[in-house]
């Protein structure tokens, strides 16, 4: 009895002495995911990025993803990721992804959007431990790219980067104007639409402590509104106004909006207080760098 | 069928109707400005929002489906009596597909202005009304109204294969695209109208010209021909002018299916079938079945809009279906 029982005591002091060595070199972690809980082990070497948050999460923790999707109204990676994703395979668009071609690449971490369906994602899970954020486009964005972080090993750096952005907005939002009402609209060809307020940008946005304009807000359950009628289109207005399409060029969507007399009559128009921003981070993406992109833009608008 | 009506009975009362539908689309919105103060502005009050969107917004989109809906209107009545089917319609018999995805295919290729648009929606549906032609003078085809139809639908489907092949190929045509899958009548470009009246004015002359040669048609090939007219002709100049009025209506304001179906429906109840008493009443109920769409469209989803090409399918389904539904189709 006391033979048996030292040996179990000794087992428990070699394997709690095993786990602190692994943690320490965080190679074994088990993940809070949309699907249950994953345990991953070592660190990943084949990464592949479905969608732009995961891309721009493993771009800015130092990891190159060998594949990723090609962005929302585009036919290559998001133009803010372009350089530093260098030669990387497309695998599909964000509608369909391929899963031929994701298996050629012989992947060993899968990191996808939540907008992932359950049906793709267990074919995924059979190539390689797939990781599916908790929640959807409304979650807290540090939680979405916590989660990448801890799945590429990179936890502790992941909560670094969290920490600079909050670090620089809080700075921003001493040297911004107080109590400014800021609004975020897509001009499509059928009309425009205004952005939830509750996306990423919208949080980034709260933070700095702009308000967020009213129909804006009360886009709790959809990422953005349907077509505004023209002839409501004053409920877009705010103090600045910031238009973006999904295609990089802003410039166009502006173009088409000033030739309306509704756009014209604007308050924020009036003032010069519309600012074109690229539809791929502003409208479609999250994570670190396009964090800091959103911050780039909104101080050179607003402080310049 | 008898004529229930005559003819100049028939147009005061759709040019009444008309009327009535331009002043609520005068006065009905999905913005704030209710019916009083829009009545005020257009009646010359001060409220500037309310002049604003009376005059500015409202006043344009109105102009835009009077055009949009007398072209398509004319088209449709063209169209039935050319190829003889109470069914034919440009959005069913892929002629608007047509003329949207020639647009489309522009798009991709680096086209933006709107002025080209409209040739190229012309030359499109006239790509799709060839097509339309070769196919009545298909053995079995020709004769039955709901072959045409489906044949329609098969060239339709083909070029919603070919837009997603472009889709696939460049993703930036995308956004610019889904304007022309379904057509809207807000937020054209200011322009839109003047570049359009010429074109619409050229298809109603055509039309004008073409009126007797199809009337004779419709007694059979002989008649026609002792009459004096020549069939091929007739038909190619019907066809000709059917593109011209879609292609102006398709660039204009998109692709809105079943005006042209509904209008002639309309019509023909109204003052029978005979294409020289049903032309003129469908170049009035055109715009007031458009016009009450988009009033509809503006009235559903407040704040929003729908497009008001779903609004006009909504209401097109059921009139095909009965159609279909009659034995006794109507020969034309």
């Amino acid at each position: 009895m006391s033979f048996t029982s030292s040996v179990q005591r000794g087992a428990l002091v070699l394997a709690a002495t095993l786990s602190l060595a692994l943690a320490a070199h965080a190679s074994e972690r088990t993940l809070d995911t949309a699907y249950g809980s994953l345990k991953l082990d070592g660190v990943p070497q084949r990464v592949v990025a479905l969608g732009d948050s995961a891309l721009d999460a493993a771009l800015s923790l130092g990891i190159q993803p060998i594949g990723t999707l090609a962005s929302r109204g585009g036919d290559d990676v998001p133009g803010y990721l372009k350089a530093k994703a260098g030669k990387i395979a497309l695998v599909g668009s964000v509608r369909e992804p391929n899963l031929e071609a994701i298996l050629r690449l012989q992947p060993d971490l899968v990191l996808a959007s939540n907008e992932l369906s359950r049906e793709l994602y267990a074919k995924l899970s059979l190539m390689a431990p797939t990781v599916i954020p908790k929640g959807n486009s409304f979650q807290d964005w540090r939680a979405t790219y916590t989660t990448y972080a801890q799945a590429l090993g990179k936890a502790e750096q992941g909560q670094q980067r969290i920490a600079e952005i909050d670090a620089r907005s809080a700075q921003l939002r001493q040297r911004l104007p107080q109590n400014l009402q800021v609004s975020v609209v897509r001009w499509n060809p059928q009309g425009p639409v205004i952005m939830s307020s509750h996306l990423f940008v919208g949080q980034l946005l709260e933070d700095l402590g702009l308000h967020a304009n009213e129909l804006a807000a009360a886009q709790s359950q959809k990422p953005h509104s349907d077509v505004l009628s023209l002839e409501n289109l004053s409920r877009v207005n705010a103090d600045w106004i910031f238009l973006a399409t999904l295609n990089p060029d802003g410039r166009k969507a502006l173009d088409d909006a000033r030739k309306q007399p509704a756009f014209t009559r604007l308050k924020a128009v009036a003032d010069d207080h519309v600012v074109t921003v690229d539809g791929q981070i502003w409208s479609s993406s999250a994570g670190y760098l396009a964090a800091q992109q959103v911050l780039d833009d909104v101080e050179k608008a607003l402080l310049d | 069928m008898p004529a229930r009506l005559s003819v100049p009975k028939a147009l005061s009362y759709a040019a009444l109707c008309l009327l009535f539908l331009c002043v609520a689309s005068l006065l009905l919105g999905a913005g704030d400005i209710g019916v009083l103060p829009s009545l005020q502005a257009l009646l010359g009050g001060n409220d500037e929002d309310a002049r604003f969107i009376v005059f500015e917004l409202r006043w344009v989109r109105t102009e835009l489906a009077l055009l949009v809906g007398l072209a398509l209107g004319a088209a449709g009545v063209l169209l039935q009596a050319v190829t003889r089917n109470p069914l034919a319609e440009p959005g069913l018999l892929g002629v608007s597909a047509g003329a949207s995805f020639a647009v489309v295919l522009a798009i991709n290729l680096g086209a933006s202005a709107a002025s080209l648009h409209m040739g190229v929606a012309v030359l499109g549906s006239l790509v799709g009304c060839v097509l339309v032609l070769l196919v009545t003078r298909l053995r079995g085809v020709g004769d039955d109204p709901v072959r045409l139809v489906l044949a329609g639908a098969a060239f339709s489907g083909m070029l919603g294969a070919l837009s997603s092949l472009l889709l696939l190929w460049d993703q930036r045509t995308a956004d610019e695209m889904r304007f022309w899958v379904i057509g809207a009548l807000a937020g054209r470009p200011l322009d839109t109208l003047d570049w359009s009246l010429p074109g619409l004015f050229a298809g109603l002359t055509m039309a004008l010209l073409v009126v007797r040669p199809l009337a004779a048609l419709a007694l059979g090939e002989r008649v026609a021909s002792g009459l004096g007219h020549h069939p091929q002709l007739a038909r190619l100049g019907t066809l000709l002018t059917v593109a011209i009025l879609v292609g102006t209506a398709t660039a204009a304001a998109g692709p809105i299916a079943f005006i042209g179906l509904i209008v002639p429906y309309i019509a023909r109840r109204l003052v029978g079938s005979d294409i020289r008493r049903t032309l003129g009443l469908s170049m009035l109920l055109g715009p007031c079945v458009l016009l009450l769409a988009d009033v509809i469209s503006r009235l559903l989803v407040r704040p929003y809009e729908l497009p008001v090409g779903v609004v006009t399918a909504f209401v097109g389904a059921p009139i095909l279906i009965a159609v279909v539904r009659n034995h006794r189709l109507p020969t034309l």
